[in-house]
């Protein structure tokens, strides 16, 4: 029982890794990838070879194949970041499916539609709760960087930005190059914590979840999506013990609950919340401004 | 390779695209209309080819009432879909990405119902043909190649005389063009949202049955609708004409690669890579594509 929770943990920890990747692409910035999930099996699948057939360490494996994805992404965006956000979602997808298509037809080297296997197990529970601290704490100091408040105007309006001297193009590039490393870490963990990949978990649909995740929570705070990543993460999970055959609802189940909130409440469970509003100085900062709203009220009076 | 061999991958190639254009064209009339990309059709081309195969095809009928079966339900679908998960966005005037959301939620309900509906199980329609092929001359012409082409062009040239003369197709144009104005105009502009979504749903409807007979029915044969983006985005975005431009020249590529492929050795598995970097070199010379326009967001 506790190996069985501690695999639903782990699971659902590199499922908030990838979520927190598509929060800073698609709640960030607006860009919806629908090949995300092609990045992630980038990094499982190069990280996996690169251990198993090179002999390289682990973290080496990580980093290389990290840069892999990284690179690839920069090629799949430098045509789609100057145009209509439309592209980089077609785009992607169409080079999701060719992903797929090369994974399964380059049988010799990632045994095709078999899957590949012999990956050694070396994520641990803490390993996974340290690597989802650290890239949630990454993303939320992005946000609230430079980069990450240009990535908000880009979304609000881009005309408006690029008149604010924003760098519309590259702001799009960046957004999307650091979704895809960190699509492509959760990638590496997956691998060599499953020890074993195939191509079909890699498919649209996979990406298309983790748009819904962070939509569910809350496309504009990162509290939100990461929430959504774990409830809609555990939902399954609790499903499952509610009631055998439940399971298979699931992506109904999904699809319902994000079209009850995109019609009722857009902005998402959690809204534009986050929180370390809830953090003491943050607290004082609103008592401070409501006690100078009301001395100012008494005043006028 | 003769030149026998270069009209047979000439006719194959085009009946293809025929296919593709029909997805494309589905596609371009909803992104024409309300701005947004619609990752809802491809399942519903599956949806509704698991519903022609079930009511009609299955029952022993032929391919025509298994056709129009499919053609009803995409319509009908497509209305309920755009009643759901669109209405009240549009009505709303929200921002795009809503309509992202909803059209990526509404594709995985749509594949949702169609695994537990048939499981993960392949389904393959009838022979509809006594004859798989046609001899003319030295040329063998597979059947269902030739019915899917005649009746795709068939398809499209209606769509192109409703969209270009009668009056519905030109309230259709004028909400695509400036959905505010049509409305002050007199338009009814969720009228003609509506009947934007029924000739999608058709046309997917019709795609699907087209897709089905050309490989096998399964749940997730919606996802061959990325073949009908890469050709809108070839064609450019939007643009109808450049769509079926798109997608001929798509299915003449993939045809062509695939006979290079299998004689190469390596078989048909490496087209998608292909078709794809051909996209993303498209994108890098010509950004707007054959004959769109519309590639920078708008104010």
């Amino acid at each position: 029982m506790a190996a069985l929770i501690q695999s639903i943990v782990i699971q659902i920890l590199i499922t908030v890794i990838a979520v927190a990747g598509i929060y800073v692409l698609t709640g960030l910035t607006g860009m919806f990838s629908l090949g995300s999930a092609a990045f992630m099996a980038i990094g499982s699948y190069a990280s996996g070879l690169l251990v198993v057939r090179l002999g390289l360490p682990v973290p080496v494996a990580f980093v290389l194949a990290i840069a892999l994805s990284v690179l690839i992404g920069f090629i799949v965006g430098l045509p789609t970041v100057r145009l209509r956000r439309d592209y980089i979602s077609l785009v992607t997808l169409g080079f999701g499916e060719a992903i797929i298509a090369l994974l399964n037809s380059a049988t010799t080297l990632t045994g095709g539609a078999n899957g590949f296997a012999g990956i050694p197990r070396v994520v641990t529970l803490p390993v996974a709760i340290v690597s989802a601290v650290v890239v949630v704490a990454l993303v939320a100091w992005f946000k609230t960087s430079k980069y990450g408040r240009q990535c908000i105007a880009v979304k609000g309006d881009e005309l408006a930005a690029k008149a604010m001297g924003v760098n519309v193009p590259r702001v799009k590039m960046i957004a999307f190059l650091v979704s895809v490393a960190i699509t492509s870490f959760a990638g590496c963990l997956y691998a060599f914590y499953i020890t074993f990949v195939d191509p079909s978990t890699f498919g649209w649909k996979q990406s298309a979840e983790w748009v819904i995740m962070v939509f569910f929570g809350g496309a504009n705070s990162l509290t939100g999506s990461i929430f959504g990543a774990l409830f809609l993460g555990a939902l399954p999970e609790v499903l499952r013990s509610l009631l055998t055959g439940l399971e298979q609802y699931r992506t109904i189940i999904y699809a319902v609950l994000v079209l009850l909130i995109i019609n009722f409440k857009p902005s998402g469970v959690f809204g534009e919340w986050e929180i370390t509003q809830l953090s003491p100085k943050n607290l004082a900062k609103r008592r401070a401004r409501k006690a100078a709203a009301k001395s100012k009220k008494g005043g006028a009076q | 390779m003769n030149i026998l061999q270069i009209v047979q991958i000439l006719i194959n190639g085009l009946a293809l695209g025929s296919v593709y254009a029909l997805i494309a064209t589905g596609f371009s009339v909803i992104f024409n209309v309300l701005k947004f990309s619609n990752f809802s059709h491809g399942a519903l081309m599956t949806l509704s080819a698991f519903v022609g195969y079930f009511l009609a095809a299955s029952q022993g009928m032929g391919l025509v009432p298994t056709i129009l079966v499919s053609m009803v339900c995409g319509a009908l679908v497509a209305l309920l879909g755009e009643l759901v998960a669109f209405r009240r966005i549009t009505v709303r005037n929200s921002p795009n990405i809503y309509f992202f959301v909803s059209s990526i939620t509404l594709g995985t309900l749509f594949e949702g119902i169609v695994t537990i509906w048939v499981g993960a199980n392949f389904f393959s329609y009838p022979r509809f043909f006594p004859n798989p092929t046609i001899k003319l001359g030295d040329l063998t012409i597979s059947t269902s190649s030739l019915i899917m082409f005649l009746l795709s062009a068939a398809a499209l040239i209606i769509l192109a005389f409703v969209i270009q003369k009668t009056k519905l197709g030109r309230a259709l144009r004028s909400v695509s063009f400036d959905r505010d104005t049509s409305s002050l105009m007199g338009i009814n502009v969720t009228r003609t949202i509506q009947f934007a979504f029924i000739v999608s749903g058709a046309l997917a409807g019709l795609a699907g049955v087209f897709l089905g007979i050309n490989y096998t029915l399964y749940p997730t044969l919606g996802s061959l609708v990325v073949k009908g983006f890469i050709a809108s985005v070839i064609g450019g975005l939007g643009s109808l004409p450049g769509a079926v431009i798109g997608a001929v020249l798509l299915g003449l590529v993939e045809t062509g690669l695939n006979y290079a492929g299998t004689l190469q050795g390596f078989g048909t598995s490496y087209t998608p890579v292909f078709t794809f970097l051909i996209m993303l070199v498209f994108l890098l010379v010509r950004p707007r594509g054959i004959a769109g326009s519309n590639i920078q967001e708008k104010a």
